[in-house]
């Protein structure tokens, strides 16, 4: 049996590396390093959850690990790999209202947010600190994602912030919650579905928003009324 | 004053002084694979240096004092520094020496007048690349200072002595956050050294050049002092951050054995950092100059959360 005390130092240590990751998803311009990060990052998650089944011992900590390692590690990004094979595009250099700059700066101040939040809401619980600070991370990684979707043009970027977000709610559920496993198994469903969807809509995907319907329209693909 | 801390103030400046320019050539040699080519020697730096060494200065008619006294102040300046920085042995601390706010300050103090030096030729080379230094010296050193007082508030003291002597004799870093101010310091040793993506130390291009067309002007033993301060620099980020995260072998005792394979285990790290250095500057490209607060702010932001990390966790 390996000490726990020695498992929880290995569980702060990739918590550090889980916050870089959030860092760099909101930072980098390459869609191909964007998504290698995301899958990095839930692989971080997928190993934390199985480091906290050796402590713990909870089998459903073992399946959600694998579960996190199928879906999020191969699968989704497999998917989306293709798809940024198909959109022949490799940057996302367009930021809306915050370049990455502010953004990095007002993530610090999103986990101090969520730092004080969550110490208020848990005042008098006996949690550990090793939960507690998981809490945390999981909340602003959630907050992360959710700058990811606002400050980012492309579809594909949004997405990618939006899986991220998903990766915070499975690190906060981790630590605080334990949420029922078939919750996280709808969760994941739902992730695998999306992404595929994404998939099919891949011809608009390497536009913003705005020329969507444009592109739908000049491929054909759904014409609208004006065609009519 | 006692024994401990004189052969610390022989052995230190003296260690650096020789090993420093061997890490030059060695980030040399790994670029130069990394792009196809066999490269210069590893002793090539120190041949180059003899030779700069053996020849006259030349001095523009414009120039004052700075420019001549510029090249003695950055050497003395760095051999103090390396007073600050324990390499091979920790000693028993002794009057101020070690206090990260004087290392940062002469730090400053050395960026000032290679910058003034920069400027007193009158070329128009020298002042483009003082401004630009300047001016890049006014985001970096923020962070610099956030980042070490992260690296404060880890190992609990403003004093790089202790500080080692903390981290001494463990094998993992004590904490985790030490990986996140390592990060932030491995920014800094490439901002602060003039290497990609910030600057690129193998051109002499108008358009690149921040470090290089400072000393543009300067010649022989003058360069040679210049070059070798610049070395010396980077050999002493490249120990603080070494020390920092990997400080296996680190002896805190006066003692022949330990002493000598310390200094061949950081020998042997600092090669590793150096490769590691190369080959992050070969897969880079010089960002554009109003792109590298990004690039800082990762530093910035990395120590930052260090600070919260160590406050609430």
């Amino acid at each position: 049996m390996i000490d726990p005390l020695f498992l929880e130092g290995i569980i702060k240590v990739l918590f550090v590396f889980v916050l870089i990751s959030a860092g760099l998803i909101i930072s980098t311009r390459n869609l191909s390093s964007v998504l290698t990060t995301y899958t990095i990052q839930s692989f971080l998650l997928s190993a934390v959850s199985f480091l906290l089944y050796m402590i713990d011992g909870k089998g459903q900590l073992l399946l959600l690990a694998g579960l996190t390692l199928a879906s999020k590690v191969i699968l989704i990004p497999y998917f989306i790999s293709r798809i940024e094979e198909k959109i022949k595009i490799g940057r996302d250099l367009h930021f809306a209202y915050l370049e990455p700059t502010p953004s990095l700066l007002l993530s610090i101040g999103l986990i101090l947010l969520s730092y004080t939040f969550l110490s208020r809401v848990f005042e008098g619980l006996p949690l550990s600190r090793l939960f507690f600070f998981g809490a945390v991370i999981g909340l602003s990684l959630t907050l992360m994602g959710m700058l990811v979707m606002f400050s980012r043009k492309k579809v594909i970027t949004k997405a990618l912030g939006y899986l991220s977000m998903e990766n915070g709610v499975l690190m906060f559920g981790l630590f605080v919650t334990e949420l029922p496993f078939i919750i996280e198994v709808l969760i994941i469903i739902d992730l695998i579905i999306l992404v595929m969807l994404t998939t099919i809509l891949a011809v608009g995907m390497d536009s913003s928003i705005e020329e969507y319907r444009q592109k739908f329209r000049k491929l054909q693909i759904w014409t609208g009324v004006e065609s009519l | 004053m006692n024994t401990s801390f004189l052969l610390f103030a022989l052995l230190n400046p003296l260690f650096a002084l020789l090993a420093a320019p061997l890490y030059m050539a060695l980030i040399r040699k790994v670029k130069a694979y990394a792009q196809g080519r066999k490269g210069p020697r590893l002793f090539q730096v120190y041949y180059d240096l003899r030779k700069l060494m053996k020849k006259e200065a030349v001095y523009s008619p414009t120039s004052s004092w700075v420019m001549r006294f510029t090249p003695y102040l950055n050497l003395s300046t760095l051999l103090v520094c390396s007073l600050f920085v324990p390499l091979v042995f920790v000693p028993e601390p002794a009057g101020g020496l070690g206090n990260i706010i004087v290392f940062l300050y002469l730090l400053a103090l050395e960026r000032f007048f290679t910058a003034l030096g920069g400027l007193d030729a009158g070329s128009a080379f020298g002042g483009m690349g003082s401004s630009r230094s300047m001016s890049l010296a006014a985001v970096i050193e923020p962070t610099m200072v956030v980042a070490f007082a992260a690296l404060a508030f880890v190992l609990k003291s403003l004093n790089l002595h202790h500080m080692f002597a903390l981290t001494a004799g463990t094998v993992l870093p004590i904490s985790p956050t030490l990986v996140l101010v390592s990060i932030s310091l491995f920014i800094i040793l490439i901002v602060e050294t003039g290497r990609l993506p910030v600057d690129n130390p193998a051109t002499h291009l108008e358009l690149t050049m921040i470090n290089e067309a400072m000393i543009l002007e300067q010649t022989g033993k003058n360069l040679a002092l210049l070059e070798l301060a610049h070395a010396l620099k980077q050999f002493l980020l490249m120990g603080i951050l070494i020390n920092t995260i990997l400080p296996v072998g680190l002896s805190t005792e006066i003692d022949a054995g330990k002493i000598a394979v310390s200094a061949i285990l950081f020998l042997l790290k600092a090669g590793l950092l150096a490769i590691i250095i190369g080959l992050f500057e070969s897969a880079l490209a010089k960002m554009r100059l109003f792109r590298l607060p990004a690039f800082y702010v990762m530093a910035f932001f990395f120590s930052a959360l260090t600070i919260l990390i160590e406050v609430f966790a």
